[in-house]
């Protein structure tokens, strides 16, 4: 399962997932960009459905690990997430993986894809991620979503409730930007390294 | 101290302030915390500085939501009550207390480690020689990387593509420069793993220098700190 090539592929992706937000930061982009290499990766090593969950899933964990030690110490908590994302981008999202490579692009399948696997990846990221929102942040994380918890809390909702449904609100949107994001990184990767993270060929039984 | 000592204290502290529910066990963590960053015998300022400065904005940020929109906290919520604004305030103290040792703990075990590489830290950690070796070409690409975006960034900016102040233009062509960047780092990978390594003998080396560098699990230092926490914890269960 761990080529070199594949172990370069998962290093690749953590360090994307790293370093994207460093990208975001200093074009002052408003959205987080912070699974692009976990579904990248995915997408990368499908259809070898299980290498590609447990690579995605390192290259997720790796990239909020170090993240976690470096810029936010709050990542980490959120590895059920990666996970969930791993799981979705290799079962789902890899589904797509000749649409988002074809030439010349089909846009209309394109287009739909990325937004039918963005708004899933979103909808699973935001129920993974609504119990560690509401424990460790208090359903508050700093970003523009908590006048969205707000909203729900001042309707009365209970705060489980009402982070939940502002993840629902705001976690596919994010999640379909990075999943456009991945596919069109993932057209844009050469062939010849591609074809190096196919599972290495079985020798015939002699 | 070693690395796996330093983990599993940080670990160990993390859980205690993600459990601890009142004031006082949260004092406990707190206090455990200064004493592991003071043992340090480096200066903590900085750390506790870093640790504010990150829970600080998230501070403001749940004291407006909670104090100044909710105005009551959520345990009032479910049991419907009216509630108050002080006991939002509270509540948002707690969490604030407990992502501050969070952060803080992270920062202490690494002032126990200035100094030290990377490649020597992860060196003596025990796990899995490809877990040390995903670690280390992790840590070599995010530099490549990081590399690749400072260059891409600049010829963006100086081509007009891009701005360096925020823009329209960025949130338009942002894409470019994360594809430049993509491509440059693959470019890089492609090059390193089909010829400079094989000739180098790179990833054989990787492996000898971790295997070399590894410490012993566990130091008589890590024994001391991981008996400060079970006494922590104690405390705490006996004060409950």
């Amino acid at each position: 399962m761990f080529t070199t090539p594949r172990l370069v592929a998962i290093a690749l992706c953590a360090a994307l997932n790293f370093a994207i937000g460093n990208i975001a930061y200093l074009i002052k982009l408003p959205i987080y960009l912070d699974s692009i290499g976990t579904i990248l990766c995915a997408l990368l090593i499908f259809p070898d459905r299980l290498a590609a969950i447990v690579c995605a899933f390192i290259a997720g964990f790796i990239g909020i690990i170090l993240s976690g030690l470096i810029v936010n110490p709050f990542l980490p908590w959120f590895a059920l997430t990666v996970l969930a994302i791993a799981i979705v981008s290799a079962l789902l999202t890899g589904l797509a993986a000749g649409t988002f490579r074809a030439r010349p692009l089909a846009m209309p399948a394109f287009a739909g894809k990325v937004i039918v696997y963005g708004v899933i990846t979103g909808i699973v990221s935001a129920i993974v991620s609504a119990p560690v929102v509401v424990y460790l942040f208090g359903g508050v994380t700093g970003s523009g979503s908590a006048f969205v918890v707000a909203f729900f809390l001042k309707t009365g909702q209970q705060l489980m409730n009402a982070a939940l449904l502002s993840g629902l609100a705001t976690e596919p949107i994010d999640k379909t930007l990075q999943v456009l994001l991945a596919a069109l990184l993932y057209r844009s990767t050469p062939q010849e390294f591609v074809a190096m993270l196919a599972p290495p060929a079985r020798s015939p039984a002699t | 101290m070693t690395p796996n000592g330093a983990v599993i204290f940080a670990l160990a502290v993390i859980a205690g302030a993600a459990l601890a529910r009142d004031a006082i066990t949260l004092g406990i963590v707190l206090t455990i915390t200064l004493i592991f960053g003071l043992g340090s015998r480096r200066r903590i300022w900085g750390a506790l500085a870093w640790s504010a400065g990150i829970v600080l904005p998230l501070a403001a940020f749940m004291g407006a939501v909670w104090i100044g929109i909710v105005g009551r906290a959520p345990a009032e919520i479910a049991a419907s009550l009216e509630g108050s604004r002080a006991a939002a305030a509270a509540y948002v103290a707690v969490i604030c207390v407990r992502l501050f040792i969070v952060a803080f703990a992270i920062q202490a075990a690494f002032l126990h480690f200035a100094g030290w590489t990377p490649l020597r830290f992860v060196g003596g950690l025990t796990a899995p020689p490809v877990v040390k070796k995903l670690l280390v070409l992790t840590l070599s690409l995010i530099e490549t990387i990081l590399q690749a975006v400072d260059r891409a960034r600049t010829a963006l900016i100086a081509a007009g593509i891009i701005t360096r102040n925020p823009s329209w233009r960025n949130l338009r062509h942002g894409w470019i420069l994360v594809q430049t960047v993509w491509l440059t780092v693959v470019t890089i990978a492609i090059g390193r793993t089909r010829d400079k390594w094989p000739v180098e003998d790179t990833l054989a080396r990787l492996d000898g220098a971790l295997a070399t560098s590894a410490a012993p699990r566990l130091g008589a230092a890590d024994c001391g700190w991981i008996a400060l926490v079970v006494a922590g914890a104690a405390i705490a269960w006996g004060l409950r």
